[in-house]
Order: C-alpha cells, then structure tokens, then sequence
C-alpha cells in the first residue's frame, strides 16, 4: 500500500512541475509579448489561461484524494502540503503572465517609453527566482534558495525604481500616461510573482525540514 | 518533555532468556497526558508496557536492569508491593476480558479485593467506575445481568471501569481497540480523551492514526530500542531520525 502511495506522490510531483514550468512559461512569454511587442505571442499566453486553472483544479483534487485515501504523516504529509502551495503560486504567476499579456496587446502599438525602462532585467531576475524555486521543489534542495530574502529585496527596489521613473516620464510628457501607468503594473505584477517564488521557497523550506521560515 | 514526569524509566533492559527484548530505554511519562507508544510488531512496546506495573514478573527467564520509578519510587526495590503497584497502574489489554460475572461484580471485584466491603460505598464506586468509562448509561438498567452479554466495545469500556474502580494512577492500554469495529473506537478514543484529566495513560497501538489522534507525547520504538519520544505533533510532522521517518511513512515495518 505505501509502495502505491508513493508512487502516486512523485506522480503528483511530476504533474506539479509541469504546472509550475507552464505558469513560468506564461510570464516569461508575456513579457517576451511586451518586449517585442508581438500581438500574437500575447494572445498565446491568453489562451494558455484555461489549461492552468484545469491543472489546478485536477491536481488540487488529486492531493485531497491522497490525503482522504491515506493519511499522510510526516514527510510524505509535508510534501502534499508544499504541493498545494506550489499548485497555488504556479496559477498565481500564470494567471500574472496572463494579466501581463493583455497590457502587451493594449500598449504594443505605441513605441516604449524608455525602453521598457528595467522591466526586461526585473522580469530576468524574478524568472531566475521562479526558476530556483520550481527547481528547489524538484531535487528537494535548498540550494538554490538561500538568498532568497536579499533577492526578493532587489525585486522590491527595482519596483521602485520603475514607478519614480514612470512619475517622472509622466510629468514630462502627457502622451505617455497610458504606457507608463501600464508599466508600473508591470512591475507590481512581477513583485509579486516574485512573491510568489519566495511562497514556494517557504514551502520548500518547511517540506525539507518540517520548519516554517519567511522569506521577504 | 517539560510536564511533570509520573513514570521515568533509566537505561532499561530486559531479556527472555537469551533474547534482549529492550535495549537501553530512557523516557519520561509525563503525568495526566496520553503517551503513545508505536513501533513494528516485535520492537517491545508491548513488553515496555508491561514493565511499567511489573507484568512481566509472571513470565519464566526474563531478566530486567535499569531503573523505573513511579513517583520517584523504584518499582523493583525489595519493599515495593507489587499488588499495590498494580493498584496504581492498571491495565487495559488487547481483547476484552470480563469476568465471567454480572456487570456489577466486574467492577466491584477490585474494591472488594482491596478491602472494601460497605454496599452503599461499592455501589458509588460501580456507579462512578461505569460512569467515568462512558459505559453507565448502556448498563444501569442491567447490571446484575452477565457481562459476556455485552458487545464487544462495551465489554472493552466495562474493563475500563473495572480498572477505574481501584482508583490507578496510571492506566496502560495494550492495542485497547483491535478487536473492536470504529464505532466502538471512537468511543473509546473519545473516553481516553477525558481520562487524561484525572489520569495519566500510556497506549500501545499498531495504528499510527490512531495514536496521532489520541495521544500528546509518541515514542517510537524499533528492535527493542526507543528510537525517538516527543510531542505527537512533532513526531508525526517532522520527526528527528530517519527511522521514525520512514516507519510513519510506511517505507518499513
């Protein structure tokens, strides 16, 4: 019996990282859309929305079965609870490369104002971050993870950055009002996808060795 | 374990014959909590137990050292007497094990054994007994009546009350629920849930889920050995050694 369930948790966790690439792959996709300006690879990610709630909603379901049929204790308990929150975090991002998707088709037929400013380098460091943590939940390894904290910092200062920036081109020029203000959400939706990674940090922490950090 | 210890064990060993059953086993059993013990079949829970209220005495060729004391009292000193030790640490065993007798006389048995002979004193005692091991109202209208009539569970809540009659410190539980069906479970889950206020108890059992939901503090056991002894909630969330991890887990045992 506990050969079969565990042969079902790496399954779970096969079927999680699937979830957790495609979320990542929605945001990197998005913001590759903004960049480029490219309408179509926008409306790809749109159309990516209903496959990730799907994978929610199956693999939700399938951690709840496997807590009902076999009362999970210790690590293997602690593995499904990082999975829901991994399944959570992974919708979150794609639901974000989504979001973003739809800017990048609004604002792509106008120029950038500034090139973008640092959204390119932001989004870079928040993949990486997405990145590290989807891989932290597969090898089970904090490694990756450590600098989480200074990490999440830089994200949080770069946001920053990007709405003085934004104010300032504003008040220069009117025109760009729309651009900018999209920007600044831009930048606020990858925070908290940055967020999101240090979430699945957390919960990684916490399967790893049964202790809650946070990360921020 | 920062509660007040009622059972402390120091470095026990037992032998039956050539065979070590307990190696080396070091715990305290904190006072008014439910301290589970859980471990593959053949690791000595069972015989951990029954050291705890001298049982295993009555088997040939078994050799104990080390210490254990019931209130700061070692148990195997030459004074101890072992009647009234058992007084104080009842037992509860695998299947339930009445009296051929009426419900009342099963658990008027032990006051009468230990002097009491006032009818109006034991018929408080039978009453208060059944009462505290939820069973009195099941029975008070039958209580002449033979106890080998009652249901399995019953039978098992009645043993209970028989312990509860001599007034014990401590109650041990020897898998009290294998032989019963989930109903009858519950209700003695339910029942060591209140005993805890006024008791100290110790339960063997083969089901973990069992243990996770009844008891406060877990010791694991494995080969004789007492692997590791915690709060249940840590033991069964994030337990210290990797053997605990993989027995709760099922990756053995």
């Amino acid at each position: 019996m506990a050969e079969k369930f565990h042969t079902e948790l790496k399954n779970l966790k096969t079927e999680t990282l699937e979830m957790a690439h495609l979320g990542r792959f929605m945001l990197r996709t998005a913001v590759d859309a903004l960049i480029r300006q490219d309408k179509e690879l926008a409306a790809k990610v749109i159309a990516q929305k209903e496959d990730i709630h799907t994978m929610e909603v199956r693999l939700e379901e399938h951690c709840y079965q496997l807590i009902a049929l076999n009362q999970p204790m210790a690590k293997d308990m602690r593995v499904i609870a990082c999975t829901l929150k991994v399944i959570t975090a992974s919708l979150r991002i794609g639901r974000y490369g989504k979001v973003i998707a739809n800017i990048a088709r609004k604002i792509s037929d106008q120029p950038h104002v500034a090139n973008l400013m640092t959204i390119p380098h932001m989004a870079d460091l928040v993949i990486e971050m997405i990145d590290d943590s989807i891989e932290a939940y597969e090898k089970d390894t904090m490694a990756t993870i450590s600098e989480f904290s200074a990490r999440d910092d830089t994200i949080d200062a770069l946001r920053q950055s990007i709405f003085r920036e934004a104010i300032t081109y504003m008040m220069e020029d009117p025109k760009s009002i729309t651009r900018c203000t999209n920007y600044i959400l831009v930048a606020r939706y990858l925070e908290r996808c940055a967020d999101h990674a240090c979430k699945i940090a957390e919960n990684v922490h916490y399967m790893h060795t049964g202790e809650r950090i946070e990360f921020h | 374990m920062s509660e007040s210890a009622i059972i402390t064990t120091k470095n026990v060993n037992l032998w039956y014959n050539e065979k070590r059953a307990l190696e080396s086993v070091s715990m305290k059993v904190p006072k008014n909590k439910v301290t589970a013990l859980i471990g593959p079949s053949g690791c000595g829970k069972s015989t951990l137990l029954r050291c705890f209220n001298r049982l295993n005495d009555l088997i040939d060729h078994v050799k104990i050292t080390g210490e254990i004391t019931l209130d700061d009292k070692n148990i195997h000193a030459p004074n101890t007497d072992v009647v009234m030790l058992r007084k104080k640490v009842g037992m509860v065993f695998q299947k339930p094990n009445p009296f051929p007798k009426s419900i009342y006389e099963n658990v008027a048995y032990g006051p009468r054994v230990h002097g009491v002979k006032d009818k109006a004193e034991l018929d408080k005692i039978v009453e208060q007994s059944l009462r505290h091991a939820a069973i009195w109202d099941e029975v008070k209208d039958r209580l002449n009546d033979s106890a080998l009539g009652l249901s399995g569970g019953q039978q098992q809540r009645l043993c209970i009350a028989r312990t509860l009659a001599v007034e014990p410190e401590v109650i041990l539980m020897d898998e009290p629920c294998s032989a019963l069906d989930p109903i009858a479970t519950a209700k003695i889950e339910n029942l060591i849930e209140r005993l805890k206020q006024d008791y100290t108890v110790i339960i063997v059992t083969h089901n973990m889920q069992q243990a996770a939901r009844v008891s406060d503090y877990t010791g694991f056991m494995y080969l004789g050995k007492l692997i590791e002894c915690g709060k249940t909630v840590q033991i069964f969330e994030h337990p210290k050694e990797e053997l605990t991890e993989n027995y709760i887990t099922g990756r053995f045992g």
